[in-house]
């Protein structure tokens, strides 16, 4: 599943906006994507994505920064996993969004059924 | 007595380019198609006042153009240009919102009737000169940029009904 389908999925408590520069990045929304399925060590996240360790590790922090996933140590391995909670700003953003669009349809709906009670198209 | 259907419009994402909103209206496809693209409905419905301009030429390579007014005062303005049209069932035209200069879109508007049911799919596909990632990045860019301003301009633009709180 796309993280930005995800998003319309998650619902929980909030953070900033931080968020909306830590995904804009095409190789940082795989990342997540990645650990949709759940937890995993960077080195399995560098088998599923076509980057280099380097590449994945900062990336990571970056998401680690703002909340969005977060790192645990088991043994020598750091294993990440993602936080839904802090994609709450998008899922905010994406909710306003429909909420709005539905404000409009709906008046546009309004006004159809008008014209057919009036009975000119 | 017919289904009230607010609140019914459903709004995806079904890529890194595209939103995706469909809803259903209870009239026939040539009545929807005209509310679409008539001026004179256009005006009605698209604000949550009646546009201060709306015009529409409807015809490929055709341009419209609706400028709605804020309570302040503050001009918003949509444009594009129809590049095609296929009454009563399909318009693809470019986007362009002056509040989100960098997010320029094609829309193609696609109508199905079934049963006297018309169901509309809207598709925006954002688009930049340098592709696909780097106007996803720009986009995501301009919502953090603008965010409270956009929250802002899509209260003015499409509440009329105080849903949104603040």
């Amino acid at each position: 599943m796309p993280i930005l389908e995800y998003i319309g999925t998650v619902a929980r408590s909030s953070t900033t906006s931080d968020v909306f520069n830590a995904i804009a990045e095409a190789h940082r929304r795989e990342i997540l994507d990645a650990l949709i399925a759940g937890e995993k060590a960077v080195g399995a996240i560098v088998n599923d994505l076509s980057m280099s360790q380097p590449q994945v590790s900062k990336h990571l922090r970056v998401l680690s920064e703002v909340g969005l996933v977060r790192c645990r140590a088991e043994g020598r391995r750091r294993l990440y996993r993602l936080e839904p909670a802090h994609l709450r700003p998008l899922h905010d953003w994406l909710a306003k969004y429909e909420q709005a669009w539905n404000d409009r349809l709906d008046r546009m709906d309004d006004y159809l059924k008008d014209l057919q009670q009036q009975g000119e198209p | 007595m017919t289904p009230n259907r607010h609140g019914s419009a459903v709004v995806e994402l079904p890529n890194d380019r595209d939103i995706l909103i469909t809803r259903e209206f209870e009239a026939p496809i040539a009545l929807v198609f005209d509310v679409l693209t008539k001026p004179a409905h256009v005006s009605k419905w698209f604000f949550d006042r009646e546009l201060k301009e709306c015009s529409i030429d409807l015809r490929v390579g055709g341009n419209y153009h609706f400028v709605g007014v804020m309570d302040d005062g503050t001009e918003m303005s949509f444009r594009g240009t129809y590049l095609e049209v296929e009454p009563p069932t399909r318009t693809v035209q470019t986007w362009l919102f002056e509040g989100w200069p960098d997010a320029d879109a094609v829309e193609s508007v696609d109508l199905h009737e079934a049963h006297g049911v018309t169901k509309m799919t809207s598709k925006l596909t954002f688009s930049d000169k340098a592709g696909r990632d780097r106007m996803i990045k720009s986009g995501f860019e301009g919502i953090q940029e603008s965010y409270d301003r956009t929250e802002d301009l899509l209260r003015s633009l499409f509440d009329s009904k105080g849903t949104v709180s603040g």
